[in-house]
């Protein structure tokens, strides 16, 4: 029996105080928090209570609002503790994931490596905040590779997903091979539901044409990656 | 011989303090002693910035703030000694490390940042768009030389933010829940980057969550980071890391900064500060 009155006012009392700031914080004089349970004070304060600018524009059209709701996957894939939810989950996850896969007209083909190896370094692109990513002509979003992959080809990356150092000259070039490589670029649930790999195409950072070129940068027998 | 006026401060405060563990400790042997507990890559990944430390610009942040805490100011000329940052008006020894907590003056969870903000606004009176309360960022921003000052007062105590109130345990808890809340166009959490130990981005040693001894330097703002050539504090950490996951700028008066800075300090509990420290 947690005074919810003293909170009220306290709560209106600060609210009123960051309107004279020219902050956003919406008036919350009914809303008790330990009477929510932690999922639900943390959807509160992320997306009622003025937390963040959601009202932003982003890149690929409408607002921020759009990208702090979470969708199915993104749902389902937060497990607090960090674990992985149950397998039927997993399962839908990744039934999901791979229904979310659409394919190049005339086929997945390798494209251009060189253009690949600048894609797969650049960690540009929609970033929105106190500095704003602006994709234009000369400056796209980029694929954002090395943040996580180390040693894609002649430079060094991060380690929070697996080293691609010589990944095409181990595996080739079938078709079976450039689905799935195109697959885990566009979607990687559809093999890896709850894979910490974002969603490179289904989410729309990347294009048809931006894979290809990652593709080949991976898999083209005359990319640095497979020399 | 600048310095050793400097560390003088912080040393004659510790001074009269019993010799225990929750003793004031200089920066630099608190990070070593860190480093000797337990064989960490990210404890470790800069010599340079380990050599820098009893020479670390912050020092001199905390030294301006010291100036700025304790001499009159705002429309109603009065210092912040009388200002409560939860052990007392004016006790500033130990209260960081016991931040966020609930205030009974305000009825809410505050961390440092939005605490100073109070006391400036409601003790010193400043208009809340005075350059002095909204100037957040910068070493030379009132508010990170407030902030150092105030955080270095903890250095070498272990984190303890207090759990009693309600609202304490629920703005922790839901912090916890948005810690592996996956969203944006790259489904990021926090969790993403602080959830396995001796990963990196790039060439960056990430701290990890589940490493206690990691977390505290992790959490240890305000810290210099080199990179930036400025003292930067919590909410910029956090902003940055917003920024990067591809979220929205977080609204550093927000509840949503604090659960999350409830949780992370949380889950630091028991090891030692490091105020100010260095970062990359």
């Amino acid at each position: 029996m947690f005074k919810k009155t003293s909170l009220a006012a306290g709560v209106a009392a600060f609210a009123a105080f960051l309107f004279a700031g020219g902050s956003s914080i919406a008036a919350a004089d009914e809303v008790d928090f330990t009477a929510m349970s932690a999922e639900e004070l943390a959807e509160y304060i992320i997306l009622e209570s003025g937390g963040f600018h959601l009202d932003a524009a982003v890149q690929e059209g409408g607002t921020m609002r759009a990208r702090m709701e979470q969708d199915d996957m993104q749902r389902a894939c937060s497990v607090v503790g960090g674990g992985k939810p149950d397998a039927a989950t997993l399962e839908a996850v990744r039934t999901a994931a791979a229904a979310s896969i659409t394919y190049p007209e005339g086929g997945i083909k390798l494209g251009d490596w060189q253009k690949g190896r600048e894609l797969s370094w650049s960690g540009f692109g929609f970033r929105v905040g106190h500095r704003t990513d602006e994709h234009s002509g000369n400056r796209q979003p980029g694929g954002n590779c090395a943040n996580c992959h180390q040693k894609v080809g002649d430079r060094d990356g991060g380690t929070l997903g697996p080293d691609l150092t010589g990944y095409g000259k181990a595996r080739g070039t079938s078709d079976a091979m450039l689905k799935y490589v195109y697959d885990v670029i566009y979607n990687a649930h559809a093999y890896f539901p709850c894979t910490q790999m974002p969603r490179m195409g289904a989410q729309g950072v990347l294009t048809h044409a931006q894979i290809a070129d990652i593709m080949a940068w991976l898999l083209d027998p005359e990319s640095p990656v497979n020399q | 011989m600048f310095k050793k006026a400097l560390l003088a401060l912080p040393v004659a405060l510790a001074v009269g303090v019993s010799a225990n563990a929750d003793s004031w400790k200089a920066p630099e042997d608190v990070l070593q002693g860190l480093i000797d507990s337990i064989d960490s890559v990210y404890l470790t990944q800069s010599e340079m910035n380990i050599m820098m430390m009893p020479d670390n610009p912050a020092l001199w942040t905390a030294d301006d703030g010291r100036e700025l805490f304790h001499t009159p100011r705002g429309p109603n000329n009065v210092s912040l000694e009388a200002c409560d940052f939860g052990k007392g008006p004016g006790v500033l020894e130990g209260a960081y490390v016991e931040l966020p907590r609930y205030f009974e003056d305000t009825g809410r969870v505050m961390d440092l940042e939005n605490r100073l903000v109070h006391c400036m606004v409601t003790l010193q009176g400043f208009a809340p768009d005075d350059p002095a309360v909204r100037q957040r960022h910068g070493s030379n921003s009132e508010h990170m030389q407030l902030q150092t000052y105030i955080a270095m007062q903890s250095s070498g105590m272990a984190w303890n933010p207090p759990m009693e109130h309600p609202l304490e345990v629920a703005m922790r808890d839901a912090g916890e829940v948005m810690f592996y809340r996956r969203s944006g166009i790259a489904d990021f959490n926090c969790n993403t980057c602080h959830g396995e130990a001796g990963k990196q981005i790039r060439a960056s040693v990430l701290p990890h969550k589940g490493t206690a001894e990691e977390w505290s330097k992790a959490i240890s703002w305000p810290a210099f980071r080199v990179g930036h050539d400025h003292v930067r504090s919590s909410q910029h950490r956090i902003r940055g890391c917003y920024w990067q996951m591809r979220l929205p700028l977080i609204n550093p008066n927000s509840d949503a900064s604090i659960a999350l800075m409830s949780y992370w300090t949380d889950a630091a509990r028991g090891q030692p500060a490091i105020l100010p420290d260095m970062k990359r």
